[in-house]
C-alpha cells in the first residue's frame, strides 16, 4: 500500500501496469472459458427465441415490456459509469481520477455494446431492426423520428460513437509506447492503433484539447442519453409513467448505477492485477462518497416519484404505487430501498466503516438494487393498466434469465480481453503524486 | 394522407350496453372473420390468447345481490391515438376514413403501441399462428394472416368496408347506412352494436352517439375514440 | 536536416526554444518529443489551434444537414404516414441535438487527427527517439547553420545532439 511520500517511477509504473498484459493465469483462462460458456448459452437462448417466435419469453398481454427492456435500462445506465464520471472529473482537473479514467470508459464502451443490444433482442421481428434507420427503399418504409424509440436509437449511436473515441483517444500514446516493447500480432495491433505517434508536442497539444472538448460534449450526450431512455416511458400516458421526474430521475440513478459498477470493478482490478499501489484506498474512498451522494440523491427522487403520486391520490396511479409499496411488488420494493439506500447509508455513511471492502459491498447491493429499480418501473405500471379487466400478471421464463445472465458474463468477457490487451490504468496520464490524508 | 378521394366516410360504431348479454357471439365472429389464431387454456392463462373484442366483465353490489354488466372492448379507432406516434416505422396509423389502421408489414414488433394503448385492445403475435384441421382450410381469404412478431388489431372489418364501397361504386350509387356491418355487429343477437358513417348526421350510429346516454372509453384522455357506449346514466 | 538534443527537465528545453528563437528559428521547425503532455507558457512555444470553432462549426453543420434532411423529406418522400408530420421541430428537436453531438464528436476526432499531424505521415520528419523520462527537441534548420543549433542546444543543457534522418 503506497504510503503517504511514495512515489513511484515511471519505469515502475509502466512496469507494473504492463505486467498483466501478457501470460494468462490457470485463473484467467477458466474465468475466461466460463463466462464464454455462458455468453454462448445466452445467444443459444436468444437463437431459440428468433427460431420459435418471441412468445418464448415470458413477456404476455398486458406486460409487452419485460426483462429485455429492464436490461436495456439497466445496461444504459450502468454505461453511465465511465464517461459521465471520468469527464466530471476530467473537466473539474480532479487528478484523483487518473488511474480511475479508463477503467471507467471501458465500461462505458461495453455496457452500451450490451445495452444497445436489448431493443434488438426485444423486437418481435429482431431481424428486421434495420428497418428503424433512414435509407431509401423500394417499400417506402421510414422511421418515424418523432417515436421515442427513435430517440433512442440516435441518442445511443452517438453516445456508443462518442465515448469509443473517447476511451481511444487517450490510449494512442500508450499502445505507441506499447508498440515500442512488444512483438508479434501485438506489436502489429498496438502499432495500427497507435496511429503513428510519436509522442511530439504537437500531438500532445492536440490530444488535450480534444479530450477537453470531448469531455464537455460527451457529458451533454450522456445526460441526454439517459433522459432519452426514460422518455421511452414519460412520454406515453400509462399511469406512473406519465411523469416529468423521469429524465433526471433516470439520470441520477444511471449515474449511480455506474459509480457502483466503476467500483466493483475496480475492486477487482486491484486484488487480481495487484495494482494495490495505483487504485489506492484514497480513490475508493472518493469514489465511496460520490456513491454515498448519489444514492442520497436517489433517495431524494424516488421519494419525489413516489410521495406525490400517493397524495395524489389518483386511482389509475394508485393501483401501480399500490402494488408497489404494499402489493404483489412490496418486496421487489422494500429490498430495492435497502439495497439501494439503507445498505450505501450505513456502510459507506458511518466513516469508521467506510473501506474498501464495504465499498464494494455497498455497491453490488446498488447494482441489485438499481436493477429492481428499473423492473418496478417497468412491470407494474404495465400489469395494472387503466382498464382492470386488462389486468395481468408477468413473470420472465428460462430464455429470459439466460440472456440477461449472458450479458453480465459478456461484460465480464470483455473486460477481461480488454485488461489482457490494454493497460487498464492510463499509463501517460498517471502521475506520481503525494497521497492526501483521507 | 389526404389525397385526391377525399373521405367521404368516418366510420363509427355504437354499443349499448343495456342490451349486451354478454354472450360471446362478437367474439366468436371476430375470431371466423379475421382469422385470428386459436389459444388453448395455458396459452391463454399466459395472457397470449388474441380476441380483437373482448367482453370486459363488471360487476355491481355485493354478493349475491349482485348485477355483472358487460362491456364488449374493441379497439376505440381514437381520432387522437396515443399508439400512432410513438410507433418508430409508421406501422399503425390513420387512414383516410379515420380508421386506426396496421400495417403488418412495416411492423418490427417494439410493442411500444401496445404499451401506449390505455385500452388494452392491441394484440402480439408470439408465435406463428397454427389451426388445428380443419380450421386451417376455412380462412378468410380477405384477410391476411400475420406472422410471428407483429402486432394486430381490430380494422372495423375494412375488408368488409372496402368491399362494401367497390361495390357501391361500381353500381354508381351512395353507401346506404347498415350496408356495411363488420362481423361482430352482424353477428350480436341482442342488436346492442351498430355501425355506420359519422360524417352522415342521418346515420343510426349518429344518433345514436348524439344521443343522451352516449358515453365513450376513458373519454378524459382526450383520445377522441370513435367508439360509443350507450347507457342509461345512474 | 533535423537535429535533436535530449534535456532532462523543461526548464532547458523553455532555454534552447526561446534562444532558438532568437536566432530567427520558427517555431514550426520545432518539436517536442515527450512521455507526456508537457506546457509551455505562451511566449515560448504558442501552438494555435481552432479545434474549438471547428468543432462548432462541425456541430452546427451537421445539424444543419439532418434538420434539412428531415425537412425536405417530408416533400420528397412518398411515405404514407396518415397524416402525420415527418418533421416536427419539438417531437424531432432529440434527434436533431444528438445528432448535432454527433457532428461536435465527429469533427473533434477528424480534427484532432488532422491537428496532431497523425494523417500527415510524410511531412512530418523523423521522430526523436527518447528514454523514458527524457524530453527531447528537435530542430529543423538549413545544414550551414547547424553549428550555431547545436552551440545553443548545448548551452542550454542538452545531452546527447544528434543528427536526425537524412539531410534535406
Amino acid at each position: 500500500m503506497a504510503t503517504a511520500s511514495t512515489v513511484i517511477r515511471y519505469e515502475q509504473v509502466r512496469r507494473d501496469l504492463w505486467r498483466p498484459l501478457s501470460g494468462a493465469s490457470s485463473r484467467y483462462l477458466v474465468t475466461l472459458l466460463v463466462l464464454s460458456a455462458v455468453v454462448v448459452w445466452g445467444l443459444c437462448a436468444w437463437g431459440y427465441q428468433l427460431h420459435k417466435g418471441i412468445g418464448v419469453a415470458g413477456i404476455r398481454r398486458p406486460v409487452f415490456w419485460g426483462f429485455y427492456l429492464v436490461n436495456f435500462v439497466f445496461w444504459i445506465g450502468i454505461s453511465h459509469a465511465g464517461t459521465l464520471i471520468s469527464a466530471i472529473l476530467r473537466l473539474t482537473d480532479a487528478d484523483w481520477r487518473k488511474p480511475v479514467t479508463r477503467a471507467a470508459e471501458a465500461i462505458t464502451v461495453f455496457a452500451l455494446m450490451i445495452g444497445g443490444l436489448f431493443p434488438i433482442i426485444h423486437l418481435g421481428r429482431a431481424w428486421l431492426f434495420f428497418w428503424l434507420f433512414p435509407y431509401p427503399n423500394s417499400r417506402l418504409l421510414w422511421p418515424n423520428y418523432r417515436s421515442p424509440l427513435f430517440w433512442d436509437v440516435t441518442a445511443i449511436s452517438t453516445y456508443l460513437m462518442g465515448s469509443t473515441i473517447y476511451l481511444f483517444l487517450p490510449l494512442i500514446p500508450d499502445v505507441a509506447q506499447l508498440a515500442e516493447h512488444a512483438t508479434g500480432w501485438r506489436r502489429r495491433l498496438y502499432s495500427a492503433l497507435s496511429l503513428g505517434w510519436t509522442g511530439s508536442d504537437q500531438q500532445w497539444h492536440a490530444l488535450e484539447r480534444a479530450m477537453k472538448l470531448m469531455a464537455g460534449i460527451i457529458l451533454a450526450v450522456a445526460v441526454s442519453v439517459h433522459t432519452v431512455v426514460s422518455w421511452d416511458f414519460s412520454m406515453s400516458v400509462a399511469p406512473m409513467w406519465h411523469s416529468s421526474i423521469f429524465g433526471p430521475y433516470f439520470v441520477v440513478g444511471a449515474i449511480f448505477s455506474g459509480i457502483a459498477a466503476l467500483l466493483i470493478v475496480m475492486a477487482i482490478i486491484r486484488r487480481v492485477m495487484h495494482l494495490e499501489q495505483y487504485l489506492t484506498p484514497h480513490h475508493f474512498n472518493n469514489l465511496a462518497k460520490l456513491l454515498l451522494l448519489m444514492s442520497l440523491l436517489w433517495l431524494y427522487f424516488t421519494i419525489a416519484e413516489n410521495l406525490t403520486a400517493w397524495y395524489g391520490n389518483e386511482p389509475k396511479e394508485m393501483n401501480v404505487f399500490g402494488s408497489r409499496v404494499r402489493g404483489h411488488f412490496a418486496p421487489y420494493f422494500w429490498l430495492m430501498v435497502f439495497c439501494n439506500f439503507v445498505v450505501p447509508f450505513v456502510l459507506l455513511g458511518i466513516r469508521r466503516l467506510r473501506s474498501i471492502r464495504t465499498a464494494t459491498i455497498a455497491s453490488v447491493t446498488v447494482i441489485i438494487g438499481m436493477w429492481l429499480e428499473r423492473f418496478l418501473i417497468i412491470i407494474p405500471t404495465l400489469s395494472f393498466g387503466r382498464l382492470p379487466a386488462a389486468w395481468g400478471r408477468y413473470a420472465p421464463t428460462w430464455v429470459e434469465i439466460s440472456i440477461t445472465a449472458a450479458t453480465f458474463a459478456a461484460m465480464g468477457l470483455l473486460y477481461l480481453l480488454f485488461s489482457k490487451l490494454f493497460p487498464i490504468v492510463s499509463i501517460w496520464e498517471f502521475e506520481p503524486h503525494e497521497e492526501p490524508e483521507d | 394522407m389526404n389525397n385526391s378521394n377525399q373521405a367521404q366516410h368516418r366510420w363509427g360504431m355504437a354499443i349499448d350496453l343495456d342490451r349486451c348479454t354478454g354472450c360471446q357471439a362478437c367474439v366468436a365472429a371476430c375470431h371466423a372473420e379475421n382469422n385470428l389464431p386459436l389459444s388453448d387454456p395455458e396459452s391463454a392463462a399466459k395472457g397470449r390468447a388474441v380476441h380483437w373484442i373482448r367482453v370486459d366483465r363488471y360487476y355491481e353490489g355485493e354478493f349475491p345481490d349482485i348485477r355483472v354488466k358487460y362491456m364488449p372492448v374493441l379497439c376505440q379507432q381514437c381520432d387522437e391515438a396515443p399508439c400512432e406516434p410513438v410507433c418508430p416505422v409508421y406501422a399503425t396509423y390513420k387512414n383516410p376514413e379515420g380508421l386506426n389502421v396496421q400495417v403488418y408489414n412495416r411492423c418490427v414488433g417494439t410493442r411500444y403501441c401496445a404499451n401506449n394503448c390505455p385500452y388494452s385492445v392491441r394484440f402480439f403475435n408470439w408465435f406463428d399462428p397454427v389451426w388445428p384441421s380443419p380450421l386451417d382450410l376455412q380462412h378468410n381469404p380477405d384477410v391476411s394472416i400475420r406472422m410471428s412478431g407483429v402486432m394486430e388489431k381490430c380494422t372495423f372489418c375494412i375488408q368488409r368496408i372496402k368491399r362494401a364501397e367497390t361495390d357501391a361504386k361500381n353500381e354508381q350509387r351512395p353507401l346506404t347506412d347498415g350496408e356495411v356491418q363488420p362481423a361482430c355487429v352482424q353477428s350480436c343477437p341482442a342488436e346492442a352494436m351498430v355501425f355506420g358513417d359519422l360524417n352522415d348526421p342521418e346515420s343510426k350510429v349518429s344518433r345514436l352517439a348524439g344521443a343522451g346516454r352516449a358515453t365513450r372509453l376513458l373519454e378524459d384522455l382526450g383520445t377522441e375514440p370513435k367508439v360509443f357506449y350507450l347507457q342509461r346514466a345512474t | 536536416m533535423f537535429l535533436a538534443a535530449d534535456f532532462v527537465d523543461q526548464e532547458g528545453v523553455a532555454r534552447a526554444i526561446l534562444n532558438l528563437r532568437a536566432e530567427g528559428v520558427s517555431t514550426t521547425d520545432l518539436a517536442v518529443f515527450s512521455d507526456e503532455p508537457i506546457e509551455f507558457p505562451r511566449r515560448v512555444l504558442h501552438r494555435p489551434s481552432r479545434m474549438s470553432l471547428a468543432v462548432v462549426i462541425g456541430a452546427v453543420t451537421s445539424c444543419l444537414l439532418v434538420i434539412g434532411f428531415v425537412y425536405f423529406t417530408q416533400y420528397n418522400y412518398p411515405v404514407v404516414t396518415g397524416g402525420m408530420p415527418i418533421f416536427s421541430f419539438w417531437a424531432t428537436g432529440v434527434v436533431f441535438y444528438e445528432l448535432t453531438m454527433l457532428g461536435a464528436i465527429v469533427t473533434t476526432f477528424f480534427w484532432f487527427l488532422g491537428e496532431s499531424g497523425l494523417l500527415r505521415r510524410g511531412s512530418r520528419g523523423p521522430a526523436a527517439v527518447i528514454e523514458s523520462g527524457a524530453i527531447a527537441l528537435r530542430v529543423k534548420c538549413e545544414p550551414n547553420r547547424a553549428d550555431i543549433v547545436r552551440d545553443l542546444f548545448e548551452r542550454a543543457g542538452a545531452k546527447n545532439v544528434r543528427t536526425l534522418g537524412a539531410a534535406v
